[in-house]
């Protein structure tokens, strides 16, 4: 006959099993996240569909936001449209998109998509209706930005500033004696200008600010100075000025005491 | 236990490296180590020609990668003379690599010595569950230094351990501290740390680590430990025999050698999207990256295994040998976490504290299985089950990532993509090329001229002569200079890919490596050349 203290004994003997059930558990957990992982990621075919869509729907004022950011390998199957990497989407600069397409793995750990719509909806872009090709999410997003009148720079040149490429010119950083220049014509309106040290000098503090006075017509119109970059102020400056209608000479002269640094600038002006 | 068993782990651990190698790119660092073993083993040739001439010559061949000493890449020359220069047997870099599939074979042996004063079951897991991690199984291919300084740690713990008579072939004839140690115990001791002295500079913190352990032992064993360190004294020798730059100008090589290291440049290094890029860094930097990099069932028990050992060692319940490993492992990682000390390099510069925390990781998972058997689960059953769920995952990490293992993270990170969404290093020494090599091979028209990025000239040189890249294709400079641009994806190289679209004209990537979908490598090529897009 059982005695009294049997159970309890079996509850103990069972206990022992404990240990181990919690290290198959953790096996169990890890390699069911290890196999289903490629399962959560688009396929070339996804990919394909979704550059497809594009294609179609897509205007000749749109882009494409990937999201998150690092998911680059759609630039080898989206050609008909500009291909943007933002890592803030709530102050990034779209100048000219009327429309972006929010390109996202919305499946892939600590993509954090919902924090991306946010940011969009926060500068006032409204969303259309959201695609899905397996592992991607298209969404189309009217951004509700200002009309362009003129890129002063031509945005078709790319420089990477605080690890983003950015629609920029490289411009030569002078002594303050022998300013770098950049001239262009343009339309007046809100003038929008952009600068940064490219690449890894931006953050060698002793090289000291790079400064960019703006001229209209040769009259000073402002300055901007870029500071090198202490995270996590950026490195990207901007300022936006006012600057009369009707076309002007735009000119950027580009100074600092250690001119020894890959330095690029954006403008462009919109309607007021 | 006999050391039969420790022997076929060992032989099974240089048969796997040597079996997965062929696809291990050239690292960085191995491209410096391959050019100064080929000077190395000029210097040797020399030496059994003219051996007066090898002696008074030996700046002109040692000079060559001055900061390291010279063991392992004497090592690396002789078996690439033996078994390339003279019996032709095998290719260049798997000559050079061999030294340190045995190194890591060594390792194997040593952690399972360890681990069997516990069980047999855990001198069998402990070095399972130290290679069982892409991170850790990579670094065993490479002819570098961090697996051979880690097997050597471990070894000098053994051979510390045996020369003071607390850890024998059998743990049932541990040696009384009454009777007096065997000298070749202490003699090979004394040579280890010497051997390990002449790898790599870690080895230098070995000496307080024993004098503490020493300090720390019961009475009778103290003054046998006491009487066994100094021994240590043999180190410096065998270094000085073992690095012939050494033999001339002492002073001023060995000055060279210190100052490179404590004015080591820090590497930017991008950590949950930030780029660290000099001090302070993080403090608790190197157990955070080793719980992202590593499979998850490693992480919870290597961190159970440090949580019990710091428990028994506050509660005066450690034995002598777990005191050692605890000691050891602290001494491998602390210096990680001061703050100041270079950081760069992923775990490669603590691996000795993973390895030294396996052998009490494989107890607790064999004393899982104990338990469980006791519950009423037949043991081998119980043992089987163990095994899976603490090695399998790590087996389809390495399964799914090699031979990229640098890019490798677990599932605390979210794999690969997850720590690319965090902000984590993508990758570094530029090894993952060879994901894009056949590409090139393929399509680069002849004389190509291809700019490789971070893969440095050594490297390049390397895969040429393994047969890898085709001996026509030019090394390019940059951008401007190239019609083809292999790019690593490295946060801090960020602004080569815009350079290159403007150089090139295109922003469409001919192709890529892309690992879980994350950049690994792009290749452009300039419109109108093959396979451009």
């Amino acid at each position: 006959m059982e005695d009294a203290a049997a159970p309890a004994r079996r509850r103990s003997d069972r206990a022992r099993a404990v240990p181990l059930l919690a290290i198959a558990a953790l096996g169990v957990c890890a390699l069911a996240f290890d196999v289903t992982l490629p399962l959560r990621l688009p396929g070339d075919a996804d990919h394909a569909e979704a550059a497809a869509a594009l294609r179609v729907r897509a205007g000749p004022r749109d882009a494409v936001q990937l999201w998150p950011p690092w998911a680059e390998r759609a630039r080898m199957f989206i050609r008909t449209l500009p291909v943007r990497t933002e890592e803030d989407l709530r102050a990034a600069d779209y100048p000219d998109v009327e429309r972006l397409w929010l390109l996202a793995m919305p499946r892939v750990p600590f993509a954090r998509l919902s924090r991306a719509r946010a940011a969009l909806r926060e500068r006032g872009a409204i969303a259309g209706e959201e695609m899905r090709f397996g592992g991607l999410s298209l969404q189309p997003w009217d951004l509700r930005g200002p009309r362009v009148l003129s890129f002063i720079t031509d945005p078709r040149e790319e420089h990477e500033v605080d690890y983003v490429p950015r629609q920029c010119m490289q411009v030569r950083i002078g002594p303050p004696t022998d300013a770098g220049t950049l001239e262009a014509r343009g339309l007046g309106g809100v003038l929008h200008v952009r600068a940064g040290i490219v690449g890894e000098r931006a953050y060698q503090v002793a090289r000291g600010p790079v400064r960019v006075e703006v001229q209209i017509d040769g009259a000073p119109l402002a300055t901007l100075t870029v500071p090198p970059t202490v995270p996590p102020e950026p490195g990207w400056r901007r300022i936006e000025v006012a600057a009369p209608s009707g076309e002007h000479a735009f000119a950027f002269r580009v100074s600092a005491r250690d001119a020894d640094r890959p330095f690029c600038l954006a403008a462009w002006t919109t309607a007021p | 236990m006999t050391r039969r068993l420790p022997l076929a782990l060992a032989a099974l651990t240089f048969a796997a490296l040597f079996a997965t190698q062929s696809g291990v790119g050239f690292v960085r660092d191995e491209g410096y180590y391959f050019e100064a073993a080929r000077s190395y083993e000029q210097w040797v040739l020399l030496l059994l020609r003219a051996p007066a001439a090898a002696l008074r010559d030996t700046g002109r061949y040692w000079s060559l990668n001055f900061e390291h000493p010279g063991l392992a890449k004497l090592l690396f020359a002789l078996s690439h003379l033996v078994f390339t220069t003279w019996l032709g047997w095998l290719p260049d870099a798997l000559a050079f690599r061999l030294p340190a599939f045995a190194f890591g074979a060594l390792l194997t042996y040593w952690l399972a010595m360890l681990a069997a004063q516990r069980s047999r079951a855990a001198a069998v897991f402990a070095p399972a569950l130290f290679w069982g991690a892409e991170r850790t199984f990579f670094h065993g291919h490479l002819a570098c230094f961090d697996v051979p300084i880690c097997a050597l740690t471990v070894g000098v713990g053994v051979a510390w351990a045996r020369a003071i008579g607390i850890l024998e072939s059998s743990p049932s004839t541990v040696t009384p501290p009454s009777t007096p140690t065997p000298p070749r115990r202490s003699l090979f001791f004394g040579f280890l740390f010497g051997c390990a002295l002449a790898v790599k500079h870690n080895a230098w913190l070995l000496p307080a680590v024993l004098l503490v352990h020493a300090l720390l032992l019961p009475a009778e064993l103290r003054r046998r430990a006491l009487r066994t360190l100094p021994w240590l004294l043999l180190g410096p020798i065998v270094l000085f025999a073992a690095w012939p730059l050494l033999w001339h100008d002492p002073v001023r090589h060995l000055s060279d050698w210190v100052s490179f290291h404590t004015h080591h440049v820090h590497y930017a290094w991008y950590y949950f999207g930030r780029e660290l890029r000099g001090p302070p860094f993080p403090i608790f930097y190197p157990l955070v990256l080793l719980a992202l990099v590593l499979p998850l069932p490693q992480v919870t028990l290597f961190a159970a295994a440090g949580a019990k050992l710091l428990w028994d060692f506050a509660h005066r319940a450690l034995s002598p040998l777990r005191l050692l490993e605890l000691g050891l492992a602290g001494a491998a990682i602390l210096p990680f976490m001061l703050r100041t000390t270079p950081i760069f390099g992923g775990i490669k510069h603590w691996l000795a504290f993973v390895a030294l925390l396996a052998p009490e990781a494989a107890h607790l998972l064999a004393g899982a299985a104990g338990l469980a058997s006791q519950a009423g689960l037949p043991r081998a059953r119980a043992l089987g089950i163990a095994a899976a769920a603490a090695l399998l995952p790590g087996l389809w990490q390495i399964a799914h990532v090699h031979p990229y293992g640098t890019s490798a993270y677990g599932e605390l990170a979210g794999g690969v993509p997850g720590a690319a969404s965090l902000g984590m290093q993508r990758q570094y020494w530029s090894n993952n090329v060879t994901a894009v090599l056949p590409w090139l091979n393929a399509h680069a028209p002849r004389g190509a001229r291809v700019f490789f990025h971070e893969v440095n000239p050594e490297s390049y040189r390397a895969y040429q002569q393994a047969g890898m890249l085709r001996a026509d294709i030019q090394y390019a400079s940059g951008p401007w200079d190239a019609q083809y641009a292999a790019l690593q994806w490295h946060r801090e190289f960020r602004d080569r890919e815009p350079e290159t679209w403007n150089a090139f004209g295109t922003r469409t990537p001919a192709t890529g490596f892309y690992l879980d979908e994350t950049p690994q490598v792009v290749v452009y090529a300039r419109p109108g050349l093959p396979g451009a897009p």
